[in-house]
């Protein structure tokens, strides 16, 4: 008999193994062959579009948005070789998950994205932001207020360009202020009015004001404003810390008295302090503290709800200051193309060109509800800065709007910690001020990176 | 007679081993059984072997996140010493182990004891015990956290009945980490009930009916019986429980959603803490410096656990 054993088909081992050997040959030829296509895709993926990374289109929930990039994004296409493609990130995932963090530490970050003031030293300090400023010229630069324009500049150059400004103010319930036998006129003015208005507003199911409660960039950023009040500051000129005052214990002890007084949650509802249809709309609280934007929010989500706005309450011998907000376009410094990304940022957003002061106007009256960053667009919104609510925010409001403070991580952390615990914790403020105030300098004396603004 | 054979071939045949060709049955028995292992052994060390020993080489530099390394040798390990908050996180993953291992134990075991009967009213009753372990973890917090919220929560509308009021169970830091523990304990005691059920399953009836012709009470027959021949399952829910409190997605996943790490950092548990480094602060370094104390702390106390109780094995002494 011989060795060598046939399957079934009749082939032999041997054979099957010469022919399993050949096809490998030819696949691993034909895999060799491929290389330049493999090789060709490296080319066009040079060529490819830019990503833009954000989180309103196209698969955000506001219309209006959506409309707005997808145009914007339609419109520089139609006029340039270099295209730019939407990416949408949940808000939620955007601003505190890891896709964004993971993206760039694997060196794959979007070409062009939206950041907060809040995180501009963080992206900075990494070298990812591309200067801007090659692309800004001088008129459009002068049309963006110091004050806005800020903290996204570096040594006199421009590594963001604000899309809107924010400022923080107080909301208040018609149906609410009526129940309790108030009206208009009832307005709180000061902190301790705030207060005593607040507990005639509270109620076994609602509570009389809220302040955001969950840690966090936000919270912090809406703490600034009753910091700067006072005279508060947490850096000094020579950049030291300044957190050890009477003006930053007079803070924390405010919204520490708001919660213990029992008129301020100690929890908030929704997506946040910054979610006025799950919180104010929906009856958890009679007043909240939050930005322009809750217009929109209402208006697109609690049409019947009445309310009013009202400018921050100061503290007695303060001075009115609130904060405003914003997300900027900025480029990748290590995208596929930078400049290209970069004049991408400057052609939406900073230039003189009629439909990009018409776009920076739609995006603060149509998409939104904010106030311009540029002094061409408030002028090109008309009427729809003069009217309404937004009128209000205008006239009143946004004339004491200080921007967003620009921190490290370090920083935003140890302010955050102090306000936690002396809201919530129950630490003595002046305590926690102290105590925050040498991890601040601590922190300070050894800190490289671009200004603390 | 001399038969010319030598006095080692004159030994009976029985006594002669004869040399197979290639491995023993006992051997070939050992590589059949590393071949079937083969598979899940190659992927553990890819996806957790691996990273494990690059978060372990991670830790000695310092990483901005944005594709900047530098070497720093221990600095992220003496910064852990330094650290306030890396210590109250210790505290607090302590703590939230500490109450919820045992209460895992005790709520686990009580409820496999109590529908370890096979009858249709204990099927439904394992069905409704294991059903939360069923549901996305974020889910389960955002019930959890709506059924809590302050003043107008379900929960917070039924304790006045009970003559308390006023409660912020995820707002107040004497109540937050008691919350988290609670609703974890919810989520998976179910799990632990199924292993136990298992254990109880493996115990012969025989033993009971013979304690019981000797007169044992119901709980001389738990005492003596039941607990001492559930070491190994006992041993084995101990351990996943405890890596679990300290590692377990449902520390993360709850206590992220509900709290944030809030209020005042009282839920702040160290793999939330080491997640806000690594992704929110950027600092990949210390995260990973910390991910690796975290390790081999978890696989000491392990294989402390492991000695102390001899793996969980039955004693004979």
């Amino acid at each position: 008999m011989s060795d060598i054993k046939t399957l079934g088909n009749g082939i032999s081992r041997r054979q099957l193994i010469r022919k399993g050997a050949l096809l490998t040959g030819a696949g691993m030829a034909a895999g060799l062959t491929g290389f330049p296509y493999i090789n060709r895709m490296a080319v066009r993926a040079q060529a490819a579009p830019l990503k833009f990374w954000q989180f309103y289109a196209p698969g955000g929930q506001v219309k209006s948005q959506v409309d707005w990039f997808t145009k914007m994004i339609g419109d520089w296409n139609d006029s340039h070789d270099q295209k730019v493609e939407l990416e949408y990130v949940p808000n939620a995932e955007y601003i505190n998950g890891p896709k964004l963090a993971t993206s760039f530490a694997s060196g794959e970050g979007p070409d062009i994205f939206l950041i907060s003031p809040g995180d501009f030293l963080r992206y900075y300090n990494g070298g990812v932001l591309q200067d801007l400023t090659p692309h800004i010229d001088d008129a459009t630069k002068a049309d963006f207020p110091e004050s806005v324009i800020a903290n996204r500049m570096v040594d006199g150059k421009i590594y963001g360009i604000p899309m809107e400004v924010e400022p923080m103010a107080m909301y208040y319930s018609v149906k609410a202020f009526e129940e309790a036998g108030l009206n208009e006129n009832d307005v709180p003015k000061t902190w301790d009015e705030l207060l005593e208005v607040a507990r005639k507003l509270t109620t076994p199911n609602r509570y009389g004001v809220l302040f955001e409660t969950t840690p966090g960039y936000y919270q912090n950023f809406t703490w600034y404003p009753f910091l700067w009040q006072g005279g508060g500051e947490f850096q000094t000129k020579d950049g030291k810390s300044a957190f050890d005052s009477p003006a930053t214990v007079q803070a924390l002890k405010f919204w520490q008295d708001a919660v213990n007084s029992g008129a301020a949650p100690r929890q908030v509802l929704g997506n946040g302090a910054n979610d006025t249809v799950a919180n104010l709309a929906a009856g958890y609280c009679a007043i909240q503290n939050v930005g322009i934007w809750g217009i929109s929010q209402l208006a697109g989500n609690a049409k019947d709800f009445k309310y009013g706005v009202f400018k921050l309450p100061t503290p007695a011998n303060g001075k009115y200051v609130t904060v405003g907000g914003g997300w900027a376009f900025v480029a990748n410094a290590k995208g596929k193309s930078p400049d290209a990304a970069a004049q991408f940022c400057a052609w939406a957003l900073a230039s003189m060109d009629k439909d990009s002061v018409q776009r920076v106007a739609d995006w603060c009256t149509k998409a939104k509800s904010d106030m311009p960053p540029r002094n061409s667009a408030l002028q090109a919104g008309g009427d729809a800065f003069t009217q309404g609510n937004i009128g209000t925010f205008a006239k009143n409001i946004h004339p004491g709007t200080r921007a967003e403070p620009r921190v490290p991580p370090e920083v935003y952390k140890i302010i955050s910690d102090a306000i936690q615990q002396s809201q919530l914790g129950g630490a003595d403020p002046q305590q926690t001020a102290t105590a925050a105030s040498q991890q601040l300098d601590a922190f300070l004396a050894s800190y490289s990176g671009a200004p603390i603004l | 007679m001399d038969t010319g054979m030598s006095p080692h071939q004159n030994k009976p045949h029985q006594s002669t081993p004869i040399r197979q060709k290639g491995l023993s049955a006992k051997h070939r028995e050992w590589v059949a059984g590393y071949l079937f292992v083969l598979p899940d052994a190659i992927g553990l060390l890819i996806f957790l072997g691996l990273p494990m020993a690059l978060s372990l080489v991670l830790a000695v530099f310092e990483v901005n996140g944005f594709g900047g390394y530098r070497f720093v040798g221990f600095a992220n390990f003496v910064r852990m010493g330094k650290d306030p908050l890396f210590w109250q996180a210790a505290r607090v993953t302590a703590l939230y182990a500490v109450l919820l291992v045992p209460l895992l134990y005790v709520c686990g075991l009580g409820l496999a004891l109590l529908v370890q009967k096979t009858n249709r009213f204990n099927a439904v009753m394992r069905a409704m015990f294991f059903a939360p372990h069923m549901v996305s973890l974020v889910v389960v917090a955002v019930v959890w956290q709506f059924m809590v919220v302050d003043k107008i929560g379900v929960i917070n509308k039924l304790t006045p009945l009970l003559g308390i009021s006023g409660i912020s169970f995820l707002g107040d830091p004497q109540f937050a980490l008691l919350t988290v523990v609670f609703v974890s304990l919810w989520f998976l005691m179910g799990f632990y009930m199924l292993i136990f059920l298992g254990g109880l399953q493996d115990i012969p009836k025989e033993y009971y009916e013979a304690a019981k012709i000797d007169g044992a009470s119901p709980f001389h027959c738990f005492w003596y019986i039941t607990l001492p021949l559930l070491k190994p399952t006992s041993f084995f829910v101990l351990m996943v429980s405890m890596v679990a409190a300290v590692a377990g997605a449902q520390a993360f996943d709850i206590i992220y959603v509900m709290t944030k790490g809030g209020p005042a950092n009282s839920t702040a548990v160290l793999i939330v803490y080491i997640y806000q480094q690594a992704f929110s602060f950027g600092a990949f370094g210390y995260a990973a410096a910390m991910s690796s104390v975290l390790v081999i702390v978890l696989m000491l106390v392990t294989a402390l656990f492991f000695v102390m109780t001899k793996g969980g094995r039955f004693s004979y002494d």
